[in-house]
């Protein structure tokens, strides 16, 4: 109910509401339309006024004001205007005035229009300052730089005033006047007409495209307080480059800065269908018709040749090279000298590579800032090792030089400067024509030529001198500089005849720089006198009648010249004798003389004189306290020591030789001052492992004693030979050796010893190896007592080869080896010993055995050789209880496996129990197949089991022993091939043999001597089973077959003889052991030897 | 040697283009005399033979020598820039008279000759390091001054030929480097192609 009272109520509301808005609506559209009214009858009332009044200014100094005219007034009516500025004037014009600027502050400005008037108030403020248009009076472009020139005129008479000016210059591109940069350009008005250059480069080679460029100002006055307002732009003027029909790509040639940026453009009438910077694509931006441009952005080094861009159309390609690359580097390490002091060089390293060559390669200019002058330096047009360097010709009365060294190319320029004293900065050429002269022996004098004025400095100059064989020395030498060039010096303290070498450099005061070496120059020194006579010594030849005198060469220092003879004399108390001259290459003489004291006088002569004497007497002083001592040097030499002896007045002389040679032996001395007491002999002639003698001798009065006679090595080497040994004596144990010296010079050292090493062994069996490495088995003897010639090894073994080696050794190492293969005698004892042991053994053993067989004669009788057989004795029925049974290996004879086929009672003439014949018919023969299925108890079995005897049993068709009497055979089936050869039968003929005597002999049946009859007789001749003994298999006990034992059918190894017990064995394999008698021997038992 | 090389080339050259590059010489009048300072080598032919061949043999090497050195990309764009379509070479054919042979041989050689001299003139500054390159065109120069000698002395002692009118290729001493280069390129290209087929006609 109160949702539909709502309802209704609400339209009654909105009514209301609608009626109240649009009464508000209404008054306010009366209001305006009043306004409206109202306005537009004021401005009715203006129109019929001038209205509208506006001034502007373009020079400060006129402004132009105009106004509206009323309505009504045509063109050409006429104005009063009347301005209040202190005095009252009126102007008659026409619509617009020009009036003289007005001074600040409000002016009153009445316009008078036929009847009605119209009043302003002007003011600065409100006028506006419109500079006038400017003109371009010219734009020009620089193609090849891509730079445009304007030039205007700024018309700065007009103004009253200095003002400053603000251009702006705008540029437009191509033909649709694409705005390409506005900049602007400041200036100031000065009163005067001024025309203003303008300059722009452009990024764009100004061929590719048009461009235009357009100029407007805006001037700011300071005391105008007006509004400041810019001019309008000026007409555009373009630069356009007239083409031909040809190809072209801009910018030509270019240099630029290596990581700048650059446009390339192509002018083309084709299309351009492919852009490449070297072999890199670049994208095309086209220009006006077909031309197209690539930006270059961040280019890299070129190579020399430059960056090829190039523009490919259908068929051709069209380009440019551009060459990037840096500005000169600042000119490094710049330095003025001068080597002469004529000419200044200033050398210098150009720094980092332009990466630019040929015409676009950094050109140098130095400059020197006093005398104004310059110099250009001109590169080689082919480059080699360039050096930078530029010659300054100097000026004379100029000491100080200040360079500027200017480094430029197409990118920029660098410079460097030097203030240089050229005096203080000489750097002298290599002196020349260097030449010696003699002054004296021991002085020359030195010239050579130095190029270069240096009269107003001094020189300090180097001599090298350079001896053979010696240490150079230099001499330094100061000398005031000469205007010629030419120097001479004098250069003393030189030995004669020496050959010198001289070479010279030479520098300035002060020091800057050495010259180079002068080439060297050599001289020979002329000859003085020796300075010295010659060493001397002396030895009585071997027979002592002759004294030899020897003499060593005089050394280059001490000869002083050429040593052409030497002169010989002896003198006595009483005499002096004078030999003949001795020329040069001979250095001894041989003097007949008498045992007197003499004094041994040698000269020394050459062109120039004869040296000192040289002296040395003849006598020597006996000693009988001598020993011959040992020596060993150090490898290069010998040291020698000996005590102080106030007695030696003189000196000490040391002789030496090589001991192998024959006396008397000389082969260099030296001699010590008195005071000493050792002293190292060492010469190139001595060899390592050569013995020598060395002879000590002391001055004493005049004469010379022997004080030691030493022998000895400079260093001891290892034997060469083995001493020769033979073995003197062998017995059982022992060996006696006897070894030889070693020659002297083969023994290299002195002999400390010998090793005698010895081993059993064979001569092709046995190597000596590893002497040294400690094998066990290897016996040593070190034999230190080098007197001792034998050596007795005792303890060896009998019989037995032995290896020796004997060795011999000094300090220097141990000697090669000689071995021996000796072998020791046979030990008759033990021989005897294991000769009677066995023979006493053997006896002892028959012997017993004899008792025993003896003592037990009867039993053995009994058991062996009973003399009637008792048949419940054979064993044969017994097998399955007695010899068979229990061991599986002897189940040869299951007799229920042995069915015989017949049984032949024989008849002998024996006396034998008869045994009833009995017929026994062979299941074989009845029923073949059958055979096996025979019971036992069907058949008879009759045997006789003779006497058991011992024989050796050679082989089995031996073994068909059989009683004398009746034997029963049985034979046997064999399923085995016999083994036994038939041929060999006639050599196991019982019938040679002692033992059991077949039946051979004796009477058989007539059956059976049928059956033999049929037979050879060669054949039956001896026991012959009745059965194919071919068929027979021989299977000894232990055979493979013979163990079969899991057959139900075991078959006999051999025939089987019922009334014996031995059964017919095999001869045994190889392997068994022989018990064939007699092969025994003596010889057997000793190499039976464990040892063997 | 080099000195002698840069010095005289150059020398011959501007003694040629003197009267003016690019056009034809004035032509010998026919009846003049005909001399050589030197008495022509007995197997003159033969010489010119080898001495084709020889430049021949080279052509390419010094082709590939050349264009390397320009830089990328020459190399792999020979067909566009470095193009055997000079248009003023002057012809050769190879079924004429000998004589014929030898005096359009003669102007293929005065050409290339004064051509060669401009390409090293213009490498000694563009490429003053590639030795190898100036080396190889100063020695086909050498071969071409040999061979234009002999040319002349054969034709001067068979045919009486005293003078041939040569015309010479455009001068590159005013064009930008590119220009150089392209117009070299193209020239060596022109002179592998023709000197084959010039050895072979001979």
């Amino acid at each position: 109910m109160m949702d539909i009272f709502l309802c209704l109520k609400q339209p009654s509301r909105m009514v209301d509401s609608k009626r109240m808005r649009m009464t508000s609506n209404f008054q306010w559209i009366l209001l305006t339309f009043l306004l409206l009214y109202l306005m537009n009858q004021v401005s009715s009332q203006k129109k019929r006024t001038p209205h509208d009044l506006k001034c502007v200014t373009n020079n400060l100094q006129v402004w132009d004001c105009s106004w509206r005219a009323p309505s009504g007034a045509g063109r050409g009516a006429a104005y009063e205007v009347c301005i209040e500025n202190g005095s009252h004037s009126c102007y008659r014009l026409e619509k617009n005035t020009k009036i003289p600027a007005l001074s600040p502050g409000d002016h009153e400005v009445t316009i008078n229009f036929g009847s009605s008037i119209s009043k302003f108030t002007l003011n600065e403020k409100d006028v506006s300052f419109i500079p006038d248009t400017p003109e371009i009076l010219n734009l020009s472009a620089d193609f090849s730089t891509s730079t445009l020139h304007l030039k205007w005129n700024d018309k700065g008479s007009v103004f009253p005033r200095h003002s400053n000016v603000i251009w702006e210059i705008k540029i437009l591109r191509k033909k649709n006047m694409e705005i390409v940069k506005i900049m602007t350009h400041n200036t100031t008005l000065n009163g005067k007409d001024t025309v203003h250059h303008w300059s722009w480069t452009s990024d764009m080679p100004l061929e590719c495209a048009t461009h235009y460029v357009g100029i407007r100002c805006h001037i700011d006055d300071p005391k105008f307080s007006g509004h400041k307002e810019w001019s309008n732009w000026s007409l555009l003027k373009n630069i356009s480059w007239s083409s031909d029909s040809q190809t072209k790509v801009f910018p030509q040639d270019k240099v630029i800065l290596v990581g700048s940026d650059i446009t390339v453009c192509c002018v083309t009438q084709e299309k351009v269908v492919l852009a490449l910077i070297g072999s890199t694509n670049c994208p095309l931006i086209h220009l006006d018709g077909e031309n197209v441009a690539i930006k270059i952005h961040n280019i890299s080094a070129s190579e020399s040749s430059g960056t090829n861009v190039v523009f490919s159309v259908e068929d051709n390609m069209f380009g440019t090279v551009i060459f990037a690359g840096y500005p000169p580097d600042i000119p490094q390490k710049l330095n003025c000298e001068t080597y002469d002091l004529k000419e200044i060089v200033c050398t210098w390293n150009p720094g980092r590579p332009t990466s630019l060559v040929g015409p676009r390669n950094t050109s140098y200019t130095l400059f020197e800032s006093f005398s104004g002058k310059c110099v250009r330096y001109k590169r080689a047009e082919v480059p080699t090792n360039e050096s930078y360097q530029l010659f300054f010709q100097m000026l004379s009365n100029q000491e100080i030089y200040n360079f500027t060294l200017n480094a430029r190319n197409p990118l920029g320029q660098s410079e460097s400067t030097l203030l240089v004293n050229v005096t203080e900065k000489v750097h002298p050429h290599t002196p020349t024509s260097v030449k010696v002269k003699d002054i004296n022996s021991t002085a020359v004098t030195l010239s050579w030529h130095l190029p270069g004025n240096f009269a107003k400095i001094k020189l300090l100059c180097q001599i090298e001198i350079n001896k053979t064989n010696s240490v150079h020395e230099l001499r330094n030498i100061t000398m005031k500089g000469v205007e010629n060039s030419s120097y001479l010096i004098a250069v003393d303290k030189l030995n004669p005849y020496t050959i010198y070498t001289f070479r010279i450099r030479c520098s300035t005061k002060p020091f800057w720089k050495w010259s180079k070496w002068s080439n060297e120059k050599q001289y020979l020194t002329t000859e003085a006198i020796p300075s010295k006579g010659p060493d001397t010594w002396r030895e009585w030849s071997s027979d002592g009648k002759n004294l030899i005198i020897y003499w060593k060469p005089l050394s280059i220092n001490e000869a002083n010249g050429k040593i052409l003879s030497y002169n010989v004399s002896c003198s006595s108390d009483e005499e002096t004798q004078s030999l003949s001259e001795i020329l040069d290459p001979q250095h001894k003489a041989e003097i007949q003389l008498d045992k007197n004291d003499y004094i041994i006088s040698v000269v020394a002569k050459n062109s120039v004189g004869s040296s000192p004497p040289s002296k040395i007497a003849s006598m020597e002083i006996p000693n009988d306290d001598l020993k011959i001592e040992q020596a060993v040097g150090m490898g290069n030499g010998i040291l020698l020591t000996w005590n102080y002896d106030p007695n030696m007045t003189c000196d000490y002389v040391i002789k030496w030789c090589n001991s192998s040679r024959s006396e008397p032996c000389l082969m260099d001395w030296k001699k010590v001052p008195s005071n000493s007491t050792e002293t190292v002999i060492e010469s190139d002639q001595f060899r390592p492992g050569v013995r020598y003698n060395f002879f000590l001798y002391g001055c004493r009065n005049q004469g010379y004693q022997l004080l030691r006679s030493i022998i000895g090595y400079v260093e001891e080497l290892a034997p060469t030979v083995a001493p020769n040994f033979t073995v003197e004596d062998t017995s059982a144990d022992s060996i006696l050796v006897r070894w030889e010296d070693i020659p002297v010079e083969e023994l290299r050292g002195f002999l400390r010893g010998y090793l005698f090493y010895f081993e059993k062994g064979e001569r092709d069996t046995s190597k000596m190896r590893g002497l040294e490495s400690g094998r066990s088995d290897i016996k040593v003897k070190n034999i230190t007592d080098i007197s001792q010639k034998t050596l007795r090894i005792v303890d060896l073994q009998g019989k037995t080869s032995y290896h020796l080696v004997l060795r011999a050794y000094t300090d220097g190492g141990m000697g090669p080896e000689k071995s021996m293969f000796v072998v020791t005698k046979e030990n008759s004892v033990g021989l005897i010993i294991a000769i009677l042991i066995p023979v006493a053994v053997a006896v002892i053993v028959g012997v017993v055995t004899s008792i025993l067989c003896y003592r037990k004669r009867e039993w053995i009788k009994e058991t062996f050789y009973p003399d009637i057989p008792n048949p419940e004795n054979c064993k044969a029925l017994q097998f399955q209880k007695s010899v068979c049974e229990g061991s599986s290996a002897l189940k040869t004879l299951e007799m229920n496996r042995c069915t015989p086929n017949n049984v032949e009672v024989l008849e002998t003439r024996s006396m034998v129990p008869k045994t009833e014949d009995t017929e026994i018919i062979s299941a074989v023969a009845e029923r073949p197949e059958d055979s096996s299925d025979v019971e036992p108890e069907n058949h008879v079995v009759v045997s006789y089991c003779p006497p058991v005897i011992e024989e050796e049993i050679a082989n089995p068709g031996a073994d068909e022993a059989g009683g004398a009497s009746q034997v029963i055979y049985i034979d046997i089936q064999s399923m085995y091939q016999p083994q036994a050869k038939p041929e060999e039968e006639p050599e196991n003929d019982p019938v040679g043999g002692a033992g059991y005597k077949p039946q051979m002999h004796l009477p058989v049946t007539s059956t059976v001597e049928d059956l033999a009859a049929e037979d050879d007789l060669d054949k039956t001749a001896g026991y012959r089973p009745q059965a194919n003994v071919n068929t027979w298999n021989l299977v000894s006990p232990d055979s493979p077959r013979s163990t079969d034992s899991s057959s139900e059918i075991v078959s006999f190894g051999s025939p089987c003889s019922i009334n014996s017990r031995q059964f017919l064995i095999p001869p045994k394999d190889e392997e068994s052991p022989k018990s064939s008698g007699g092969g025994w021997s003596f010889t057997n038992f000793f190499q039976n030897k464990p040892n063997d | 040697m080099k000195v002698l090389a840069a010095g005289v080339v150059p020398l011959l050259l501007v003694l040629h283009w003197k009267h003016g590059a690019g056009s034809p010489l004035p032509i010998t009048p026919v009846n003049a005399t005909c001399a050589t300072r030197h008495p022509c080598h007995s197997n003159l032919m033969n010489q010119i033979r080898n001495q084709l061949l020889q430049l021949n043999s080279s052509a390419n090497a010094l082709f590939i020598l050349y264009y390397t050195a320009q830089g990328e990309p020459f190399p792999n764009n020979l067909d566009k820039l470095c193009s055997p379509n000079v248009t003023d070479f002057p012809p050769f054919h190879a079924n004429g008279t000998e004589k014929a042979r030898l005096v359009e041989l003669y102007r293929i050689i005065a050409y290339l000759g004064a051509s060669l001299g401009n390409i090293t003139r213009d490498q000694k500054v563009l490429n003053p390091n590639a030795l190898s390159l100036h080396s190889k065109l100063n020695a086909t120069a050498d071969v071409m001054r040999g061979l234009l000698s002999n040319v002349l002395c054969r034709l001067c002692s068979k045919y009486h030929v005293a003078h041939v009118d040569v015309a010479y290729g455009p001068d590159t001493s005013g064009k930008d480097v590119f220009q150089k280069k392209k117009l070299g390129c193209q020239l060596l290209g022109k002179y592998k192609q023709v000197i084959a087929m010039v050895a072979q006609a001979f």
